[in-house]
C-alpha cells in the first residue's frame, strides 16, 4: 500500500493523535524498517509517522530508583552515556556489539525493542536488568501511560504487547542492588556487523560464594528473547563452583528452544548455550 | 656541467595512478555513466529451479507507461547460444534450468518503472523434477537438464580446453570430462610404503566485486554497436558478441569504464550482456543494465564447487610415488569457465612437488544449481587444499617433519615435469625455507603437537602449504599476446596505448613504470590508454596472472624501439655514439659521466620540426614463447611459473569452534618486485580473499536456491579479522619476465585454505576436509573427534 500521509510531529501528544487514527507505521531510526520494507517483508501502512523530532523521547534521565532511557536514544548514545556506564555496564557492552558504527548512530533502543527480534542485541541485557517498557497513548483528551515488564512484552518474532495506538516512550531500568554483577555475551561469527547466533545475559548479586537475585536471559534461542526462569532457579543461591556451573548450564540447555537457520543449527546453539553459560558463571565466580 | 645520476624505479613503492580519483570517489564506473536518451533495463528471472515454460504473458508490462520494450525469447528469434559451453540462449523460451534463468527483459524510462513492469509479467510454469545434488546426476533415471538440441552455434575456433560433452553426453548430464595421466599408477602404488586416500569437499563462494555487473549498449544509425562493458576480455568479447548477434565483429566497439573488481568473474559472456543489446536494438536507444546486489549474488558466477577424491603415496624416506585424483564438478545448469578448472587443477596434481606417476579425472555434471565461472586461482585453491593436506598426512604417517617432506619433493630450477612444464626459474625451496624460518614454523609446530591434548580452551597451531601457478601467461588461445602503441609528443609526454585491461589490479601503473624505466622519464609524464577496442591493440584479456608479464614485455618492447629512435637521433645531434648515450630524468646523458647533453623534449622537437619531420611512435606485439598443450594436456603452457609457501598460525576456540587467523607468513617467488606497494597490496588482498574462502564465505545453495544473497548472511572478512601478515619476496629474476618479474595476481589466494586446514589439525589433532571452517563445522568436527570443549577454568 502506498503511503498517503507523512507526519513528523514534535510533541508526544501530536504523535499519539496521529497513531490513534490507525493504519500507521512508526519510523524512528529506520535501520530495521527500511530494509524490511525494501525486501517486501513489511508493508508500510497508509500513514507514516516519523517520531524522531519528539524531543521528550530522546533523553536519558534518572527518576526515583530507576533510569529512564528515552525510546529515541541511539545505540551510540546509550553506549557512551555515563549513567548507563555506571549502573548498567552490560547494556553498554551489548551496544558495543551492536551491528556497526553507522547503524549504532541511527538505530534507537525503542526500535530495537519494538522490532522484537529474538536476536535483538539490547533485549537480553534489558531482560536481565528487569526493564519495563513505558507505553503512551491518547484515547481521549489526555495522554495515558502504562508500564509493561519487558519479560511480558514480547509475544513472538516481531510481535509485542504494544497496542496499535500506543507508542513506546521509554525503557525504565531499576537501579541494580548493591553488589550486582552482570555479564553479556554475544556469539556471532565476526566481531562486528553480525546477527547473534546466540546471546547470553546473566546478572545477580554476589553473596559470598553464591549468586542471589539471579536473572538469566538468552537471545536467538526461542521465538522471543527468553527470560530463563528455570535456569535462574537452578542458579539462585547455589555455590558458584564447577558442579553448579555444569548443572545450571545443563538446565539452560534444556530450557532454550532454538531452531535451525542460516546462522546456526539448533544443536549447535544448545552447545553454545551450555559451554558459554558455564564459562560466564566461572568468570563471575572469579570476579 | 649538469650531471644526472642513474636511478631506477624498479622495486620502488609507487602509488597506483588511479588512486587519487578512487580515494576521492571521483572515478566514473559504469554505474555513474548516463548517456543522453538512455533507457534502463531489468531482467525477469525464473522463480523455479527446473520447469517448462508454458506461457509468458507480457501484455500488462508492455502497457505500463514508461515501458519502451519487453522482450522474451519469442521476440528475438535470431539469438544464438553463448558462453563457454554454448549451451544456453540469453533469453530462455522453452524451459528454465536454474533460478538465475532469464525469461524476459524490460527497457523503461527509469529503473523503477522497469522493475514495476517485471511484476506485471505472468509466467506459467510446469515444474520438472529437479537435480541439485551432483552426486545424483549420473544415476539412472536422474532428471536430464539438457536433453534437447540447441540451435547450433556458429563455427568457432577450438579456443577452449577440455572435451565438451556432445549431445549424447548431455543426455546423461555430462557437461565436460578431463583425463590426464603420467607414468604408471600401478607401479607408483607398488613402490609406496604409505598411501592416504581422502574425500575433500569444496564449496560455493562468489567474487563479491564492489562494482556489480553492468553494461550500456548503444547503436549508432549506421548499425555500429558500442558497449560500455566491465569485461576482462574485450577483444574476445568482440568476437563472441558478433557471433551471438550475427554481426560483423568490426562493427562492435567495447569501451571499458573503470572496473570495480573482476577476479575472473568477467571472463565469460553472460546472458545479461546480449539481452541489453537486444533491448538497445529494439528501442533504438542506449540501454543501461546494472545488477542489484541481490542479483549479483544470484546471477553472477561462483567459484567451482568440487567433490574431490585424492590418493597419494610415498616411500619410507618421504619420496612421493603417485597421485590419483578424481573430481566431480557441479557444473550447474550451464557451462562456463568453472567446468574447465581441471586445466589448472591437474597441473597442481602432477607438478606441485615431484610425482612420477599421476592420474587425473574430472566429470563436470549438469545440475539445476547456479553455474560456476573462473575465479582468481582457477581451481588451484581446490586442488591445493587436497594436495597440501595429504603432504601433511603422509609426513605424519612416516614420522617426517612436514617441512622436510616438502623440501625432499620440491622442484629445482631447470626441471621439466612429466606434464611438460619447464621451470626455467623455481624458488620453491627458498620459499619453503624462508616461510618456515620467518614464521618459526618448526618450533611452533612441535609446540602445538605437544600441547594438542592439553585441556586448554584455546589451542594454537601452524600449518604450511605451497603452490604452483602460471606466472608467464597461459597459452589457451591461438595467441597469448598483447600489443602496445607508444607515442612521445613534443613535450616528452608519453602515451602508452596497451591492449592490457586495468581491473583494479594495478596494471596501468606497473606498465607505465616499465616504460619510464626504459625511457628514463618521470611517472607523471605517462598517460595510459587501455580501455577501447577501437584504439588499443589486441590482447587476450586479464586472466592467468598474465598482465604484468605479457603486457609488461609488450610495453618494454615498444619503449625500447622508441628509445633506439631517440638515441639514434641524439647521436646525430651530439656526435657521440649511441652506445655511449642513455636516457635519464628526461634528458639524454653521456653514460660514463652522467652529463646532461640535451633535454628529451628539446631533442624530440628538433626531430619533429626539422627537415626530417619525424615523430617518435612505435608499436610492439609480444607473444610469449610458451606452447599449446597437446591433446593429452602436456606442454609448457606458460613462459614462467610462480611459486609460494604460506604459513598460517591459528587459534581454535574449542568452546565455540571459532578459528582465528593470527598470522600469515608468505614467501613468494615473484621473479622480481617491480612496484613494491602494488605487489604488497596484491599479496595482502589475495591472502584476505583466501581467508574468506577458508573460514567465512559460504554461498549457501540449497535445492538450487541461494539462501544468502546479501552481505548480511554472506560473510566477507571484515577489518578486525584480518591477521598480521609478513610477506617475503623471493626474487628469482626470470629470464623471460619483464625486468625479471613473474605474474602473481592469483598466487596469494591459493594456499590459505590448505595451510589453515593443516594449522587446525596441528592445533587440535582434527583434520577437516570440507570448507569453509565456520565455527559450527569446526565445533562439530572437534566434537565428533572427542575433543571436549575447554573445561571451566582450563585456560
Amino acid at each position: 500500500m502506498a503511503v498517503e500521509h507523512y507526519w513528523a510531529p514534535t510533541s508526544l501528544s501530536d504523535a499519539l493523535e496521529h497513531l490513534r487514527g490507525g493504519d500507521v507505521t512508526v519510523l524512528a531510526g529506520g535501520t530495521d524498517l527500511m530494509p524490511q520494507t525494501q525486501a517486501g517483508r513489511v508493508s508500510l501502512e497508509r500513514g507514516l509517522l516519523n517520531v524522531r523530532r519528539v524531543a521528550e523521547l530522546h533523553r536519558i534521565e534518572r527518576v526515583d530508583g530507576a533510569v529512564r532511557i528515552g525510546a529515541l536514544c541511539t545505540i551510540t548514545e546509550i553506549m557512551r552515556d555515563p549513567l548507563v556506564g555506571e549502573h548498567f555496564a552490560m547494556l553498554a557492552d551489548a551496544c558495543d556489539h551492536f551491528a556497526s558504527d553507522q547503524l549504532r548512530n541511527a538505530a534507537t533502543i525503542g526500535g530495537n525493542v519494538c522490532n522484537a527480534s529474538p536476536a535483538g542485541d539490547t533485549l537480553v541485557p534489558l531482560l536481565v536488568l528487569d526493564a519495563e517498557a513505558e507505553l503512551a497513548s491518547k484515547p481521549g483528551a489526555r495522554v495515558e501511560r502504562r508500564r509493561v515488564p519487558l519479560a511480558d512484552f514480547f509475544v513472538g518474532p516481531g510481535r509485542t504487547r504494544r497496542a496499535p495506538d500506543e507508542l513506546l516512550c521509554a525503557i525504565r531500568l531499576p537501579l541494580p542492588p548493591p553488589g550486582f554483577v552482570g555479564r553479556f555475551f554475544k556469539f556471532g561469527t565476526r566481531p562486528a556487523l553480525d546477527i547473534a547466533a546466540i546471546s547470553i545475559g546473566i546478572g545477580g548479586v554476589r553473596d559470598g560464594r553464591t549468586l542471589v537475585q539471579a536473572r538469566v536471559a538468552y537471545g536467538a534461542v526461542a521465538a522471543v528473547p527468553l527470560r530463563a526462569r528455570r535456569t535462574e532457579a537452578a542458579l539462585e543461591g547455589a555455590a558458584l563452583d564447577a558442579a553448579t556451573a555444569d548443572g545450571v548450564a545443563a538446565t539452560a540447555r534444556d530450557e532454550v528452544r532454538p531452531i535451525d537457520d542460516l546462522r546456526a543449527s539448533a544443536w549447535y546453539r544448545k552447545e553454545l548455550v551450555f559451554n558459554m553459560t558455564r564459562r560466564i558463571l566461572h568468570d563471575v565466580a572469579e570476579a | 656541467m649538469k650531471v644526472i645520476e642513474k636511478s631506477t624505479l624498479i622495486g620502488k613503492r609507487i602509488a597506483k595512478l588511479d588512486a587519487p580519483e578512487k580515494a576521492a570517489g571521483m572515478t566514473r564506473y559504469v554505474h555513474d555513466l548516463d548517456l543522453p536518451g538512455q533507457l534502463h533495463a531489468r531482467i525477469l528471472r525464473s522463480t523455479r529451479v527446473h520447469a517448462r515454460i508454458k506461457r509468458i504473458d507480457t501484455r500488462r508490462a508492455r502497457a505500463l507507461a514508461g515501458v519502451h520494450a519487453v522482450l522474451t525469447a519469442a521476440d528475438v528469434p535470431y539469438q544464438r547460444p553463448l558462453g563457454v559451453g554454448k549451451d544456453q540462449l540469453p533469453l530462455k523460451g522453452d524451459k528454465v534450468r536454474s533460478l538465475r534463468d532469464e525469461i524476459a527483459a524490460v527497457a523503461a524510462d527509469t529503473e523503477a518503472i522497469a522493475e514495476a513492469a517485471l511484476a506485471l509479467i505472468d509466467v506459467e510454469y510446469e515444474d520438472l523434477p529437479t537435480l541439485t545434488d551432483p552426486a545424483d546426476a549420473l544415476k539412472p533415471g536422474a532428471p536430464v537438464i539438457h536433453g534437447e538440441t540447441l540451435a547450433s552455434p556458429a563455427p568457432h575456433d577450438a579456443l577452449k580446453p577440455g572435451e565438451p560433452g556432445d549431445a549424447e553426453a548431455h543426455r546423461h548430464n555430462v557437461a565436460m570430462t578431463f583425463d590426464y595421466a603420467q607414468g604408471d599408477l600401478a607401479a607408483g602404488e607398488a613402490e609406496s610404503d604409505v598411501i592416504v586416500d581422502d574425500w575433500f569437499r569444496l564449496h560455493y563462494v562468489t567474487h563479491c566485486c564492489m562494482g556489480v555487473s553492468g553494461i550500456i549498449a548503444e547503436f549508432d544509425r549506421s548499425g555500429n554497436l558500442t558497449l560500455h562493458s566491465n569485461t576482462q576480455v574485450p577483444f574476445l568479447h568482440k568476437r563472441e558478441f558478433a557471433e551471438i548477434l550475427g554481426m560483423d565483429p568490426g562493427r562492435i566497439r567495447i569501451i571499458q569504464p573503470p572496473i570495480g573488481g573482476g577476479f575472473g568473474s568477467k571472463l565469460d559472456i553472460y546472458p545479461f550482456e546480449p539481452i541489453c543489446v537486444f533491448l538497445a536494438k529494439a528501442t533504438r536507444r542506449p540501454v543501461k543494465l546494472v545488477f542489484s546486489r541481490e542479483e549479483e549474488f544470484i546471477a553472477s558466477p561462483t567459484r567451482q564447487p568440487v567433490l574431490l577424491r585424492l590418493r597419494s603415496g610415498a616411500k619410507k624416506d618421504g619420496t612421493l610415488t603417485f597421485r590419483d585424483c578424481e573430481t566431480l564438478h557441479d557444473n550447474g545448469a550451464y557451462t562456463s569457465w568453472g567446468a574447465t578448472t581441471p586445466f589448472v587443477m591437474m597441473q597442481t596434481i602432477s607438478s606441485l612437488y615431484r610425482v612420477p606417476h599421476c592420474k587425473y579425472h574430472t566429470t563436470a555434471v549438469y545440475t539445476n544449481n547456479p553455474y560456476a565461472g573462473s575465479f582468481r586461482g582457477y581451481g588451484n585453491l581446490q586442488a591445493t587444499f587436497a594436495v597440501e593436506q595429504q603432504i601433511d598426512e603422509l609426513a605424519e604417517k612416516l614420522g617426517i617433519d612436514p617441512l622436510e617432506m616438502r623440501l625432499k619433493n620440491a622442484q629445482d630450477p631447470g626441471e621439466i615435469t612429466p606434464q611438460g612444464m619447464h621451470f626455467q626459474t623455481c624458488g620453491l625451496k627458498e620459499c619453503l625455507r624462508t616461510a618456515a624460518e620467518v614464521s618459526d614454523y618448526r618450533a611452533r609446530h612441535a609446540a602445538a603437537l605437544a600441547a594438542q591434548h592439553s585441556p586448554q580452551r584455546y589451542k594454537r597451531g601452524v600449518g604450511m602449504a605451497s603452490m604452483l601457478h602460471v606466472g608467464g601467461g597461459a597459452k589457451i588461445y591461438p595467441s597469448d599476446g598483447c600489443g602496445t602503441i607508444l607515442k612521445i609528443d613534443d613535450f616528452a609526454h608519453v602515451t602508452l596505448i596497451t591492449g592490457a585491461s586495468e581491473i583494479g589490479q594495478g596494471s596501468e601503473t606497473v606498465l607505465a613504470q616499465l616504460v619510464c624505466e626504459e625511457l628514463g622519464i618521470p611517472l607523471d609524464t605517462v598517460s595510459v590508454v587501455n580501455n577501447d577496442t577501437d584504439i588499443t591493440p589486441w590482447d587476450v584479456g586479464v586472466h592467468a596472472s598474465r598482465t604484468t608479464f605479457i603486457g609488461g614485455n609488450s610495453a618494454i618492447g615498444a619503449a625500447r624501439k622508441a628509445k633506439a629512435k631517440v638515441l639514434a637521433a641524439a647521436a646525430k645531434t651530439t656526435g657521440i655514439p649511441e652506445a655511449e648515450l642513455e636516457l635519464r630524468a628526461g634528458h639524454i646523458v653521456r653514460t660514463a659521466t652522467g652529463e646532461a647533453l640535451v633535454s628529451l623534449a628539446k631533442l624530440l622537437r628538433s626531430l619533429h620540426f626539422s627537415d626530417k619531420a619525424e615523430l617518435v611512435m612505435t608499436t610492439f606485439y609480444y607473444e610469449p614463447p610458451s606452447k599449446h598443450q597437446d591433446k593429452s594436456f602436456k606442454g609448457d603452457v606458460s613462459a614462467a611459473y610462480a611459486w609460494a609457501t604460506q604459513v598460517v598460525e591459528v587459534e581454535v576456540d574449542t568452546d565455540t569452534g571459532v578459528v582465528r587467523l593470527l598470522k600469515v607468513t608468505g614467501a613468494h617467488d615473484v621473479g622480481r618486485v617491480l612496484n613494491r606497494l602494488g605487489i604488497e597490496g596484491q599479496i595482502e588482498g589475495g591472502i584476505v580473499m583466501g581467508q574468506g574462502y577458508a573460514i567465512t564465505e559460504d554461498l549457501m545453495v540449497d535445492g538450487g536456491v541461494v539462501r544468502n544473497p546479501g552481505f548480511r548472511d554472506y560473510k566477507l572478512v571484515t577489518a578486525p579479522e584480518i591477521p598480521e601478515m609478513e610477506v617475503r619476496f623471493i626474487e628469482t629474476m626470470d629470464g623471460e619476465g619483464p625486468q625479471g618479474a613473474k605474474g602473481v595476481g592469483e598466487a596469494p589466494a591459493i594456499c590459505i585454505a590448505a595451510a589453515t586446514a593443516n594449522a587446525i589439525c596441528n592445533a587440535t589433532g582434527v583434520r577437516i576436509r570440507e570448507l569453509p571452517f565456520t565455527p559450527e563445522k569446526v565445533y562439530r568436527a572437534l566434537h565428533r573427534a572427542g575433543v571436549p570443549a575447554g573445561p571451566t577454568g582450563g585456560d
